[in-house]
């Protein structure tokens, strides 16, 4: 089929892409752009490991027609650390610094999910942690030093440890 | 990297651009609003549509608008994750904004709507339950007007509903709660989250002005018939009485005696025959005492 170009927003940088009706995001991303952070799990809507932010809120990539994302503002894992210094965002600091990654294949949608967490919840509860993460799967960790790591950067963040 | 087939992809601007679409393009064209279930059918092989036609950007069709004693109205492609964070909503229809938040993933309620979730007219779908209890409206659009439909009549079996071709859902509109009545919701899966409800129920109760005798009830079951099951002997049994533990233990009984659940890979039909007497005797008890407090 015949493809049109299109223009993505991603990371506040825009990417013309060639593609069809039917490609699906995580795959453009991936295969396209060539930001390999973003994984592809299941491909059904249930691991959560192609998590993206769009508009500041996590969706999930594999379920995403690329066309149907113009105009939008795309955040993946490579979006989240300080885009001029390259410094890690505290949140990413915090999950290396308790161990929340293992094999790390889930890691990038952790993240994702997490920050639109904390970024529209100034001290979510435990459970509101926990609710926010059940569609992001991990089968290493087993996800409490995933939870440890999130209530960490809350906490130094509301003690102006960190931004 | 193509694993759908081909289609033609329309993003109508405004919702006449779309109903055009919607009747010119037929039943070869189906249309997406979060595509949490329309994508999934498609990688599926389910359904091959020839043309996608993406409602999700029209602002017509969405958000959620509640009047001082008038009820509410929400719009079709309104997502869930908003209904599920709607202070408005969650003060006069908490059973709806309850399972909202139990439907799916975190991810799935911030791109799935309320009017894809009724569309898809799954038998295990959250929210066309409390909507049915709640006595909720399902507006559908056509080029040629509006009609409105009750929600339990608009579901007509698994995946049927009364949508004709080149009609769209366009809107719910929700009834102002009656005084002294209190909605509740209630679902039992095979874990807590990213589950597909086995059985799912909400029990709708108003109270007489004494504040204790029943003057109306609905409850309306999930999941264990092909489209939003209304109990019609619930009504007969407790309206007019002060609820006792005798007539909540009939209540379970008589949800049972009209379920008609299937056995399948969530659940088999005796667990969930037995989990529609536990949930029609918990909601019926806590939809009554909700109901006094009101």
């Amino acid at each position: 089929m015949k493809k049109q170009l299109i223009t993505l927003d991603i990371n506040d940088q825009l990417y013309q892409v060639a593609v069809t009706p039917m490609d699906i995001l995580v795959d453009v991303i991936r295969k396209e752009i060539g930001l390999t952070g973003t994984k592809k799990g299941c491909g059904q809507g249930d691991c959560g490991a192609c998590t993206v932010l769009i508009d500041g809120k996590p969706q999930l990539g594999c379920l995403k027609l690329a066309i149907a994302c113009q105009g939008k503002k795309i955040t993946t894992i490579e979006g989240v650390a300080d885009p001029v210094t390259g410094e890690l965002h505290p949140l990413q600091k915090s999950f290396l610094d308790h161990g929340a990654v293992q094999c790390g294949f889930c890691t990038p949608g952790m993240i994702l999910s997490s920050k639109a967490l904390v970024d529209s919840t100034p001290n979510p509860s435990k459970e509101e942690i926990k609710r926010t993460l059940a569609g992001n799967t991990c089968r290493c960790t087993g996800y409490i030093l995933i939870f440890e790591a999130i209530e960490a950067y809350v906490k130094a963040r509301a003690e102006g440890e960190v931004k | 990297m193509n694993i759908l087939n081909e289609f033609e992809y329309y993003a109508p601007k405004t919702k006449s651009e779309a109903l055009e679409l919607v009747k010119s393009l037929g039943s070869s064209a189906k249309v997406l609003a979060g595509g949490t279930d329309l994508i999934i059918m498609m990688k599926e092989k389910m359904i091959k549509p020839e043309a996608i036609i993406d409602i999700s950007n029209l602002d017509e069709l969405k958000g959620i608008v509640c009047k001082d004693g008038q009820g509410a109205e929400i719009g079709a492609c309104t997502t869930i994750a908003e209904i599920e964070f709607s202070k408005d909503l969650e003060k006069k229809y908490s059973a709806l904004t309850y399972a909202a938040g139990e439907l799916g993933s975190n991810q799935v309620r911030v791109m799935a709507t309320i009017g894809g979730n009724c569309c898809h007219s799954s038998p295990a779908a959250e929210t066309p339950t409390p909507l049915s209890a709640l006595g909720a409206k399902v507006v559908i659009s056509g080029l040629a007007g509006e009609r409105e439909l009750p929600m339990e009549d608009f579901i007509q079996g698994n995946r049927k509903n009364d949508l004709q071709p080149g009609e769209i859902v366009s809107k719910f509109i929700l009834p102002e709660p009656a005084k002294k009545s209190a909605c509740r919701y209630g679902y039992i899966g095979l874990r807590n989250a990213m589950e597909i409800d086995a059985v799912n129920m909400a029990v709708n109760i108003t109270l007489e002005d004494d504040g204790t005798k029943i003057k109306d009830v609905k409850l309306v079951m999930g999941s264990v018939s092909p489209r939003p099951l209304v109990s019609e002997l619930i009504p007969g049994l407790l309206k007019g009485t002060e609820l006792t533990e005798e007539l909540i233990v009939k209540a379970g009984e008589a949800a049972q005696s009209e379920a008609k659940p299937i056995t399948d890979v969530r659940a088999s039909a005796e667990y969930r025959r037995d989990v529609v007497g536990a949930l029609a005797r918990r909601l019926v008890k806590e939809a009554y005492e909700a109901a006094k407090e009101a």
